[in-house]
């Protein structure tokens, strides 16, 4: 398997989160290329490079950066994702507490392209102490002179999973409950107080500096030709080493768990992987075997690569409790807005409950079914549909253990 | 102004104005459309998920609350695929409500009970018996009582303190299934206009404490009228009943739209004005504070005119109906009699605000200005004829047609109020509003018309 | 009793009012101060909040509701948060909240803390701790009682 570490090439140096330490590493020299590029090759580069969001949804980069009113009189705004909330996902809190410049710099790169003056970080309220470490580099690059040109600000979320959408995001920022906002009719940017803003992962933005130091095609040379460049997937669950390890899109599953991973935990057989997020379509075993690690070959499958964040459980897994957890958590994240999800997911977490507790009844799998259909589709944000994803994938692929477990069969 | 295109809906053609919402348009031909959240006056907010139809090219159902009318767009809002998706969601909709009809004082005007019936969801598939469970009865303040297990989570009332008002007492609290309607702790929904979210509220769950329990709505009778509170004109419903061997009354204002005048509201004090049309009544005809026959109270009232010939006021009501003070202004020249209608006292500066509330508040004080009527106090008066005006005139003998109770008088003649009688009114911008007649009691006072016509003859 | 914000978190909330298009983003940035400084976030704190930030205090109070890690009650034991999605499923977290049960704390079963690779996990304040066991669970909880 080829080493490739674009976002992680700092992650093992002692220290590396201090700017000194990043600095004598090469941290910021992509800052130089801003003297002989414009704002608008910035772009371009950022375009040619086919860079794709790394929060999840893995849309490209330079289209939503292209949305951006490059003249006007309302500030633009750069919004860096570090809400990161998806089970399963723990990567950019590698990259916030292990190389913070990385992303700095990345920062810089991107208000430059989108000629924002103000970059605001959100992070979840959980990582305070990830949060102490970036402030502390945010602390020192200010000192250093490196944020004349451009403010970077981090605001605390306070436990909500939906703030990890983009416009229950600003919402949150605005002060308000974290209500994902109605789809705009055309392709706009994003909106922080009225004003122009641009939300990107935090992955996203620290893949930036490689980029435009290298150039498009260096990035280009790793990952597949849809999916290019890196990701920094993830395990966790039934695995012998789980934990963050950064590798190109198109990398075989099964050779990432067990070259990184050290293969399913104490011996046992594989049985299911959620690869990316529990929001994903879960995957038998069968279906892991030959799977290539990228946008389209988990799409060809019908689940998708969501963050890249695995969960692998092995044979002795309860499908119908690892369910349960599931919905459990979505139940209780559900922001409430819409109602097809409000209600759809008290009631899937409560059905499924029911199932576990060994009194469901074969009607009780059909309404399961029933209800995500129902939050298919029909909701302002993609919660509901994820839902539905998970509780379809589950049940259509694990019905046996679903129907065994009915107390009227 | 946009311009007019050409849609479909249900393969029928429409005219409507491009860019204009969707729901609009079918809420205006009255194309069935179920919906909770959306509402004319809040916009759209997109939370109930209920006004779904089909877009010929989506792939998906869209709610017509936030669809943008396009050319040539075709609309399916009855096909199979979607009342489907509405029955669906009506379902979900119903997991943690009470279903609790026969108690709720909304039965007969609900949404949901329209749109159960509409969608018919008559086996229901919930076998899960726990309910969300949340409080009941809450007292918000205002004459409001608030059911949170009935509650749709709208958002309506919440949207109306704070886009109409901007009281902001009102707000969702909680999240997912938990989420409910709340009042800061310890604190009350509180302003004049409050009793509006009753309106709103498509649901039981925001009530109306002066109402609740009192009628049943399927019995009540609607009429159209006109507030008399102040010189805005508000445009409300009448429901009244007349329950058999009792007399016709009144249980509730409710405001009725009208872009150019009140939109979609009326204050609160003008929604329970309706009690003071029913409490002390004038009933009887009075001579000197004693009950007379008409014939000899009205042969009085011929000689009193008679007798004080060139020195008779008549005082005019400024809430009187413009017939009214039409046919007093040819009655005072019949009789060579000087015509006022003081305005003053009608000012109330306190009263009122910048939504709805004039600081006038004579219903149709503008036309007694029109019609060129002396406003200011009469002084040295011999005979004094009082048609409702508030004020009492020294006056050698005073008479009073008056709707309530008042002070000593040689003569008292009762009238008939606003509501137990038809005519117009001109508001405060001049615009002319129609009154219908709503209440017809067991023994009906004359109108004044009426009463001038007795005099006459 | 009226809540005043300490005269060090005045002058943060005067200086971040400067990085932001209107003051109204402050309001979680408030009501986390108001947070640290009380130990929870008080009626009083609403409307303190609410004045400086000129918005209504039910525009921070529905606020203060939606986020799990605001608490609107005083906390009177140490908060155990302990992460019981997925990941931390898989790897014992069901041990970990059985094992917690009888000590002196107050058990929150919270959602996904974004420490899967590190499961099982809880975090007490602001500190996460990771690859829970029992015992590892005591040596924690004896050093913070």
């Amino acid at each position: 398997m080829r080493e490739c570490k674009i976002v992680s090439k700092k992650f093992e140096i002692e220290n590396a989160h201090t700017l000194a330490v990043a600095k004598k590493h090469g941290a910021y020299a992509s800052l130089e290329k801003l003297k002989e590029y414009s704002p608008l090759e910035i772009i371009n580069i950022i375009q040619e490079s086919k860079l794709r969001g790394k929060g999840g949804g893995g849309a490209s980069a330079a289209e939503k950066w292209a949305l951006m009113p490059q003249t006007g009189d309302k500030p633009s705004f750069l919004v860096v994702n570090c809400d990161e909330s998806e089970p399963g996902t723990f990567k950019d809190r590698q990259i916030i507490s292990k190389d913070p410049h990385l992303l700095l710099e990345g920062i810089l790169l991107t208000c430059y392209a989108i000629k924002a003056k103000h970059a605001y970080i959100y992070i979840r309220g959980e990582y305070f102490q990830f949060q102490k470490i970036l402030q502390a580099a945010i602390d020192e690059a200010y000192a250093e002179g490196l944020l004349t040109e451009c403010d970077i600000t981090i605001h605390r979320g306070a436990g909500a999973y939906i703030c990890g959408e983009k416009s229950a995001l600003l919402e949150s920022m605005e002060g308000k409950r974290g209500h994902p906002r109605l789809k705009p009719k055309q392709k706009e940017p994003e909106w922080f107080f009225n004003n122009p803003a641009l939300v990107n992962n935090v992955e996203t933005i620290a893949s930036v500096p490689f980029i435009v130091q290298n150039g498009a095609e260096v990035y280009k040379a790793f990952g597949t030709k849809q999916s290019p460049g890196t990701l920094l997937f993830a395990m966790s669950g039934h695995v012998e080493r789980p934990g963050v390890y950064e590798a190109e899109f198109g990398t075989s599953m099964m050779e990432y768990i067990n070259h990184f991973g050290g293969g399913i935990k104490n011996g046992k057989k594989l049985k299911a992987v959620i690869p990316g997020g529990v929001s994903c379509g879960v995957l038998t075993a069968k279906e892991c075997e030959n799977l290539t690690l990228d946008y389209e070959a988990l799409r060809h499958i019908g689940s998708s690569l969501g963050t890249g964040g695995m969960i692998i459980m092995d044979e002795d897994t309860d499908m119908i409790e690892a369910l349960k957890n599931i919905l459990e958590f979505y139940h209780e994240e559900s922001c409430g807005q819409c109602t097809p999800c409000r209600e759809g997911t008290g009631w899937s977490d409560k059905l499924v409950a029911k199932i576990l507790d060994k009194r469901g009844t074969k009607e009780d799998i059909d309404k399961l079914l029933e209800i995500a259909d129902t939050m298919d589709g029909k909701t302002i944000c993609v919660f509901a549909p994820s839902v539905s994803i998970v509780i379809v994938s589950f049940i259509s692929k694990f019905r046996d253990e679903f129907e065994a477990a009915l107390c009227v069969k | 102004m946009r311009e007019m295109i050409d849609i479909i809906v249900d393969s029928k053609t429409y005219k409507a104005q491009n860019g204009s919402l969707l729901i609009d348009l079918l809420i205006r031909e009255k194309i069935k459309v179920p919906y909770f959240c959306y509402h004319e006056s809040l916009g759209a907010d997109g939370n109930c998920r209920m006004c779904m139809v089909e877009i010929e090219g989506q792939k998906r159902p869209q709610i017509a609350c936030d669809t943008l009318i396009k050319p040539n767009m075709q609309v399916r809002s009855n096909s199979e695929n979607i009342c489907k998706v509405r029955t669906d969601i009506l379902e979900l909709e119903l997991i943690n409500h009470p279903v609790d009809c026969p108690t709720c004082d909304q039965a007969g005007e609900c949404s949901l009970q329209d749109f159960y019936m509409d969608y018919g969801l008559h086996n229901t598939k919930i076998t899960i018996q726990e309910k969300v469970k949340h409080a009941k009865h809450v007292d918000l303040g205002s004459n409001v009582m608030l059911d949170q297990e009935r509650c749709v989570l709208c958002a309506r009332c919440t949207r109306f303190t704070d886009k109409i008002t901007h009281t902001h007492e009102l707000g969702i609290i909680g999240r997912g299934d938990e989420a409910k309607v709340s009042t800061m702790p310890g604190r009350k929904l509180d302003n004049p206009y409050a009793m509006n979210v009753v309106d709103l509220c498509p649901v039981g769950a925001l009530t109306s404490k002066d109402f609740r329990f009192h009628q049943r709505v399927w019995f009540l009778q609607t009429s159209n009228s006109v507030c008399h509170g102040c010189a805005k004109g508000c445009n409300i419903y009448i429901d009244h009943n007349k329950m058999k061997y009792q007399d016709d009354v009144i249980y509730r204002f409710r405001p009725r739209r009208n872009d150019a005048v009140n939109g979609f509201f009326i204050c609160d004090e003008g929604r329970l004005s309706y009690k003071d049309l029913q409490e002390n009544r004038q009933e009887s005809i009075l001579l000197y504070e004693e009950e007379t026959q008409e014939n000899k109270a009205l042969q009085e009232l011929k000689n009193l005119i008679e007798n004080y010939k060139e020195k008779i006021t008549l005082i005019v009501d400024a809430n009187l109906f413009t017939d009214e003070i039409e046919a007093l202004v040819a009655f005072a020249k019949s009789i060579s009699a000087t015509l006022y209608s003081p305005l003053e006292i009608y000012k109330d500066e306190n009263f009122k605000d910048d939504m709805l509330k004039s600081a006038n508040r004579a219903a149709n004080y503008k036309t007694i200005e029109n019609l060129n009527i002396n406003t200011t106090l009469p002084t040295k008066n011999a005979l004094v004829i009082n048609f409702n005006h508030p004020l009492d005139f020294e006056a050698d003998v005073q008479i009073n047609f008056t709707t309530h109770k008042r002070g000593k008088n040689r003569l008292t003649f009762p009238i008939a109020a606003f509501s137990e009688n038809a005519g117009h009114l001109t508001n405060e911008d001049s615009i002319m509003q129609e009154c219908q007649k709503a209440v017809f009691k067991n023994n009906p006072a004359p109108t004044i018309v009426e009463w001038l016509q007795k005099v006459r003859s | 009793m009226n809540f005043i914000f300490t005269e060090e978190n005045l002058i943060k909330i005067e200086a971040l009012k400067l990085r932001y298009p209107s003051p109204q983003a402050l309001c979680l940035p408030c009501l986390w101060m108001a947070q640290h400084q009380e130990g929870y976030i008080s009626i009083n704190a609403i409307d303190a909040i609410s004045e400086t930030l000129g918005i209504a205090p039910m525009e921070v109070y529905r606020v203060a509701t939606f986020y799990t890690m605001f608490h609107l009650e005083p906390q009177e034991k140490l908060n155990v948060q302990v992460c019981k999605t997925l990941s931390c499923k898989l790897c014992g977290s069901d041990a970990i909240l059985e094992h917690l049960k009888n000590k002196e704390v107050n058990i929150i079963h919270t959602e996904c803390l974004g420490s899967c690779g590190t499961a099982p996990v809880m975090q007490i304040n602001d500190t996460f701790y990771e690859n829970l066991t029992p015992e590892k669970v005591d040596a924690i909880l004896k050093e913070l009682l």
